[in-house]
This record gives structure tokens, sequence and C-alpha cells, in this order.
């Protein structure tokens, strides 16, 4: 593997022949591209295979809770809108766990951009259903199969107004860094469903099922304004697979929608002391 | 003793109750009278019964009081729960609606709301009261006139022609009634200030330079962020309503981490949602600051009133062990003091502060006198000279006598800020090494030793005494007027009250509390500051005064708990 600037001594947890590995590396060609350095990027996760993330990057680190990754993001951003945040998550830290942080990110239009590590298992805690799981899916855990009906994150994030709703493959490192790069130019809340498959515990949707399946939106002259056109791709069953650009709409995002933060990011305005005199006296 | 009564007025919510009490208040302070006012109102917007309770004095109060002068009822209902209370010689001024001829003789029936038509609304039925209750004590209608005009004048001039004379047909007949008191409403000039603890902790987060208040709205911790919304226009200030308290305490979490002091403020209920985030600030070690205000629970308990029974959780909330701030003001101009405290100690130690107030101290106002300054606590401890790491690696949990590691935002300099609530290295990567554990549990408790040495040992009348009234928090007031009662009455009282909680020398505690004869005095039913003492010194309490009806400790319910005991 090249050497990047992105690189970091650390040992890596996950299972070798993990998809996330060439997430990660699609994550350091796309900085590359974009021409960020480390110490510009703050990089937000949860926790799960997929909130190790940042463990293995050279760059800034907020590592917080199971779930409430977008949170910290959401507060990051709002302390400093010049930050360039990146949040890694998994389809149980964010579907799951953290699936009412994600609708209200989407509804704030935050600027931050979110990659879920989407492999439809729970990796970290040994093979449980996910929200993403197939509705019957068996595990070790539902052994007769799920019996909730599966998550649909692209369509949740559609219908509640996200401007940049995109779907990766783990196994088409090119293609997602370059999603990649179009998600963090995006300015407002941008998404990327990353399918990924986990070989110690999905059986079901392997490489090779999703190779059969994914396509390239992209190559089938797929218009990514056309909301009606998005809301069918979203709604597409398993057998095909739609990934790149699914829906790209600009929007105001939140640190343009206040008059306080319009005009300086929060962290770098002066204490106001004389103000508070004011007040103080007529208190 | 100085001149020094009580007025209790009481109808249905949405009768404006609450603007009488206002009212009233402005007057007062206007005149350089101190008061202490609260409000007992119900979980609903409309109906059921409501009251105020504004005690005024020439004198400045410590606490509340539940011996009523005079008890104005709007309601029937009013007048049955509370006729009780009155005091001797006090009056009753009551609704008359025409058919109410059950209440007592010693009543005057007063027409409110056939005055208020008359001027033109049923409406300004409040101000009819507030005019017949000014004038028993004293004020000139002009003092009336000008506080209506400030009060509705952006109203327009038809609601403010009829305010004034709802206003004066209530003072007329006030000033038939007689009154066994009054006031002297001619001095003006004085440096008193009257707020609520909500508005004083919102202050007190202003002027510690806090930017972020992410909270979900939970009574009674929401008049804060209320008093805080305030001041957004001018000062640099986001009020973020997050889609729950898990939300809201990870915002202020990544917030601080990103350089803005954040504070969320909410009640036990939402406390509880927020633990898993108050570690993560320890283990990160990322300056937050928590308002709890409490309320009765568990659970949804009773959510406008007030307790104090969070203490132990408090102190334990979240898994594990970590060091944390607790403090527990004992009045507005306290809470005022308490938050800039927490904020500055909160950043210098790089650990969650959390201030525990209540439904009674948030939404109780009082005159105290004003001294709040601005201070140096709004000063930051993040590092701002980082040339050094062009050259060495920035480690964020570097090890150091002290505990503390130096402190930058991301993206600030040519090195990398890495937070985790994993266990880590010193450079803040994810380590399950059993040293290094250690080593990372003993430098985060290396700092409560520092930190004990920054917390104020509980404050005392007097250090001799036969018996000592030993409180924490909000009812601070109530204890010192008990206190003072019982020594008037002969009876050797002292009190003894905490304010800052947490982490106490417990050396020095025992030192103040040796030999001395604790009766604790606290809003729950399982005495926790006496738990607490004995755990942290050996020491035992004598007795215990609880209150958990979800009311405020009155002073007069604990001068009664002690008779009880004495004539034990």
């Amino acid at each position: 593997m090249t050497k990047t600037k992105y690189d970091i001594d650390n040992e890596n947890q996950w299972c070798p022949g993990c998809g996330n590995f060439s997430i990660l590396k699609a994550m350091k060609q796309a900085f590359t591209k974009l021409k960020l350095d480390p110490d510009n990027l703050l990089i937000v996760s949860g926790i799960g295979q997929a909130g190790k993330t940042p463990n293995y990057l050279a760059c800034n680190m907020l590592h917080g809770l199971h779930g409430r990754a977008l949170c910290l993001a959401t507060g990051a951003k709002i302390a400093n809108h010049n930050l360039n945040i990146v949040v890694t998550t998994g389809d149980g830290d964010c579907y799951g766990e953290g699936q009412n942080h994600f609708t209200a990110a989407i509804r704030r239009n935050i600027d931050i951009t979110l990659f879920v590590f989407n492999n439809q298992i729970y990796g970290l805690t040994k093979g449980q259903a996910s929200p993403t799981s197939a509705f019957g899916m068996k595990t070790k855990i539902q052994q007769n199969g799920t019996v909730s009906s599966s998550f649909n994150p692209l369509a949740t994030a559609l219908v509640n107004g996200a401007g940049f709703i995109a779907r990766g493959f783990s196994g088409n490192i090119e293609k997602l860094s370059s999603t990649m790069v179009d998600a963090m130019k995006y300015k407002g809340f941008s998404m990327i469903d990353i399918c990924q498959p986990c070989i110690s515990f999905n059986k079901l949707n392997t490489y090779s099922w999703y190779k059969e399946r994914v396509f390239d939106l992209e190559n089938n002259g797929h218009d990514n304004s056309d909301y009606k056109k998005a809301l069918e791709i979203v709604h597409q069953n398993e057998e095909k697979i739609p990934t790149g650009i699914i829906y790209k709409k600009p929007g105001i995002p939140f640190h343009e929608r206040l008059p306080v933060l319009r005009k300086q990011p929060l962290s770098s305005y002066v204490f106001p002391e004389s103000e508070l005199k004011n007040i103080l006296g007529r208190a | 003793m100085g001149n020094d009564i009580t007025i209790l007025i009481g109808g249905a919510a949405g009768y404006g109750i609450q603007t009488i009490g206002n009212l009233l208040s402005k007057a007062c302070h206007n005149a350089g009278l101190f008061i202490f006012s609260v409000d007992d109102f119900e979980s609903r917007v409309r109906g059921g019964h409501n009251f105020h309770v504004i005690r005024i004095s020439n004198e400045l109060l410590s606490g509340p009081s539940l011996k009523l002068d005079i008890l104005v009822a709007i309601d029937e209902k009013t007048y049955l729960n509370h006729k009780d209370e009155l005091a001797p010689n006090g009056i009753i001024l009551c609704n008359d609606t025409g058919d109410d001829t059950k209440m007592s003789n010693t009543t005057s029936h007063i027409p409110f709301e056939q005055l208020a038509r008359d001027a033109g609304g049923k409406i300004a039925s409040n101000t009819v009261a507030a005019g017949v209750i000014l004038a028993i004590l004293g004020a000139s209608f002009k003092d009336l006139e000008k506080l209506l005009q400030a009060q509705f004048e952006k109203k327009g001039k038809k609601i403010l022609a009829l305010n004034l004379m709802a206003g004066k047909s209530g003072y007329d007949i006030g000033k038939t009634i007689q009154f066994y008191r009054s006031f002297d409403f001619n001095k003006s000039n004085h440096s008193n200030v009257v707020m609520s603890g909500a508005k004083a902790a919102a202050l007190g987060a202003l002027a510690s330079d806090c930017r972020f208040f992410p909270f979900y709205p939970m009574s009674p911790g929401t008049g804060v962020i209320v008093n805080a919304s305030a001041f957004a226009e001018q000062f640099p200030l986001v009020i973020e309503q997050a889609e729950d308290e898990i939300a809201a305490i990870n915002m202020a979490v990544g917030a601080s981490f990103a350089g803005v002091r954040s504070m969320s403020v909410t009640s036990g209920g939402g406390f509880c949602l927020m633990t898993e985030g108050l570690g993560l600030a320890a283990m990160a070690e990322i300056p937050v600051v928590i308002i709890n205000a409490q309320r009765p629970g568990p659970a949804t308990g009773l959510a406008t009133r007030t307790a104090q029974s969070d203490l132990l959780f408090t102190i334990n909330a979240s898994q594990d062990e970590f060091p944390r701030f607790v403090f527990a003001p004992g009045s507005p101009k306290d809470t005022y003091n308490a938050v800039k405290k927490a904020f500055h100690l909160s950043e210098k130690y790089q650990v969650p502060s959390i201030v525990l107030m209540d439904q009674f101290l948030i939404d109780s106002t009082r005159t105290e006198p004003d001294d709040l300054k601005i201070g140096s606590e709004h000063e930051s401890f993040l590092l701002s000279d980082t040339k050094m790491y062009q050259d060495e690696p920035y480690l964020r949990y570097k090890i150091s006598d002290s505990g503390v590691s130096p402190r930058c935002t991301p993206c600030s300099g040519p090195f990398l800020v890495r937070s985790t609530g994993n266990e880590h290295t010193p450079e803040g990567l994810t380590s399950e090494d059993p040293e290094n554990r250690n080593m990372m549990v003993e430098k985060r408790f290396k700092k409560v030793k520092h930190m004990k040495k920054e917390m104020k040992m509980p404050s005392l009348l007097c250090t001799e005494a036969s018996f000592f009234l030993t409180g924490w928090g909000s009812s601070k007031g109530s204890i010192i007027e008990a206190c003072l009662t019982l020594r008037e009455q002969g009876i050797d009282a002292s009190w003894i009250i905490f304010e800052d909680i947490w982490p106490l020398d417990e050396y020095k505690l025992k030192k103040i509390l040796r030999n001395k004869k604790l009766v604790i005095v606290e809003g729950n039913a399982t005495c926790q500051l006496g738990s607490l003492i004995r755990q942290l010194t050996g020491i035992d309490y004598a007795f215990s005064i609880l209150k958990y009806d979800g009311r405020p400790i009155y002073p007069e319910y604990i001068i009664e708990k002690v008779q009880q005991i004495m004539g034990h």
C-alpha cells in the first residue's frame, strides 16, 4: 500500500479482509484529492467497528459514545463552522442507537459529511441483526430470522430533506473516493451509505452478493437533481443496488441560518464584557 | 424585626395570578422594599389551583413565608385551601361573584370581575386585584399608574386605558379596607436587584463566557434557557433545542471540544439521560457544565414541584468513578456565583461541573443587594501559545503532576488533538494495556487533591450551639431564618450550610462537624446529606427534618419540627 500523510502508527483491530480497509483507503484518497491536511481535518465517530476509523488515521479525532457521533459533530460545527468534519459510523451506531440524531442532523442541515459503514450486521458485538439486516435474516440471536422489517436510511434522509444522498460500495474504491470528495464539497449535510460485506458474521450479504447487484448510477445517465427519480431509486428492491449520488440539491446550512453564526464562527467572538456590564447593571 | 407581611394570591391558571405578583414586586422594588415571592402552579396551562405568595419587608429577607397577612382568593378553592394559614388579624379579599356567602365575616368581598367588566373587560380582573392590594399596602395611585403604563403601553392605548381604569377602581376600594401595616413607598434610592434563580443562572453562564446552550425542554430547568434567550440578540449565543437530552449533552461536549464553553440545563429525568454523556466528558477530559434543576420523582414525579433529592445521584451519576464538581447554591446571587465557579473550575481541571438547583430556587424571585461582578471566570485555560508543538508532539493526555494536561482545540495548529471516550494513551490512542489503564486512572484522580482545595467549607452562624440546623442548596434561606427566629425565642441554635458539595476535604469537614449535634434539614425522604456526612467523616446526625411533598421548606415548617424534637 502506498504511504499517505494520513497514515498513523497504531495497530488496526479490524478483521483481516474486512471491507473497512477499502473504505479507509477511499477516505485517504478523498482527503488527498481535497488537499486536506490531517491537522485541518476533524473526524468524529461513535462506537462499533466503523467508530474505530479515526484511530487508524492521522487527523483530529473525537471518538465518543455509541450512537452519538452526530451530536458531538453538531456541537463542534456550531462552535466553529470552519472545521472540516467527517463522521464515521455504522448501521447499528447511526440507524439503531442514534436514529433520532440522524433525522435531527438532516433537519438542521448541519454542514458535515456522514459516512455510514453499512454491513447490515453488528460486527463488534459478534453478529446480531442490525436495523438494515434483511427481513428474515438468521443470526445467532435471531435464530428464526429477524422479525422487524429493514430500515431504509436513504429514503428516510430523502423524505426528511437531506440535500446530498449517495450510496457507495467498498468494493469500488475509486468510485467511492470520488463520491466522498463530492460529499465533502457539498455545503450542508451530506451522507454516503456505504455497502460493505462483513466477512465474519454476515453470510448473506457477501462480497460476491454485492458485486452481482451494484451498478453505477452515473453510467445510467441518472439526473441527481430529480427528486421523484431519487425517490424511486431509494425504494428500489435489493435485486439491483444503485451506487453514486442519488440526490443533490443546494440548501442553506445550519450556520447560515443563524445571524450570530453568519457573522463569524462562534468560537472566534471576543468576550462581550461591556454588553455584560450593561445587563448586570440593569439586572 | 422590620415591617414584614406575606400575601397569597390564588386562582385558576390563566387568570393572570403571576401578573399580579409581578406588579406587586415591581412596585415594592421601585420603593426600595425587599420581596421574596414563590409561584405554586400545577402542570397545566388553564384551570386548576395556582397561587403566588409574595412576602414584603423593609429589610432583607432570607426565606419565604406562609403565615398570611393578606389572602386574595380569586376562587373559592384558594379560600378553602389557605384560610388556615391566615395570621391573627390577617385579612381576606375574595372575589365576589354574587353567590358565595359561606366565607367568614372578616372577609372583604370585592367583585374583581364585575369591576373589570365595568372598566371595559373581564381580562383586567387581575389589575383590579393589584390595585386593591397596593392601596392597602400604602402605595400611591401614581405608583400603580407608572407600573401599568410600563406594562401595557406596548399593547396599545385601548388596553392601557382599560387597565388604568380597572386599577383605579381596585385602588379606590383598597383605600377603604383597614389593614394593620403599611409601607413607605416614597423611598426609592437603592442598589438592590430582584432576580429568580433561573435568571441568575443564565447571567452566571454569560459571565463565564458560555456561548452554547443545547437543551431539551424540561420543567423546571427550561426557565434558565428562557432567561438566556432574552440575550441571544446582543451576545454571541447559540441556543439550540436538541432532539433529546442525550443529544444536548453530547452537543455541549462537542462544542466544548472545539473551544466554545457550553452548558446544558435539565431536570432529574433529563439528567438521567445525560449521564453517559457526563461520563464521556469525564473520560475525554472535556469541560462541560450541567444544571440539574431538581423536581420530585422518580420518573415524571411532580413536574412543576420542588425537591432536593438528587444529591447522591448527582455525585455518583454515570458508571465507574471520575472526578467532578458539584455545587448547590442557596439563592439567586449564590447561583450566579456558583455557575461562574462551575465553569471556571470545569475548565481549569477539565472535568464536568454540575450545579444543583431546584424548582423553588429556579422560579422564586427575591431582592438581594446588587453586587454581581463579572470577575475573571470567563478567562480561558486553552493553550494560547502552541509554537512548541511544531517541534515536539502534542499529547492531549500528557501525564503531569496535577493530572491536568495542556488543552488545545482541533485544527488550531500543526498538531493533532485526539480525544476519546475509550481508555487511551497520552496521545489519545485507544489502549487496553493494563499499565496504561492504571496510569490514566491515576492521572485523572490526581486532580482531586487540588480540586478539594478549591471548595468552600460549609458556613456556620457560630461554632458553639446546642444544635446545628444543617442543610444545603435552596433551603439555605429558610434554615437561616428559622435559626434566627429560634434564637429570638431563646433557643441556642446555629446553622451549617453547604453550597460547595463535591469534592470535599473529609479531614477539614470532620474538624468542623466534630462534637456538634446535627439536625439535618433537606427536601428528600432519606436524609441524603446526613448519609454523605456520615460517609465522609463517620459523624452521625442527631435528628433530621425532612420534607418530600414537592413544596418548598418554609421557615415555619423547620421551627415547628424543631419544637417537636425539643418536646421529646
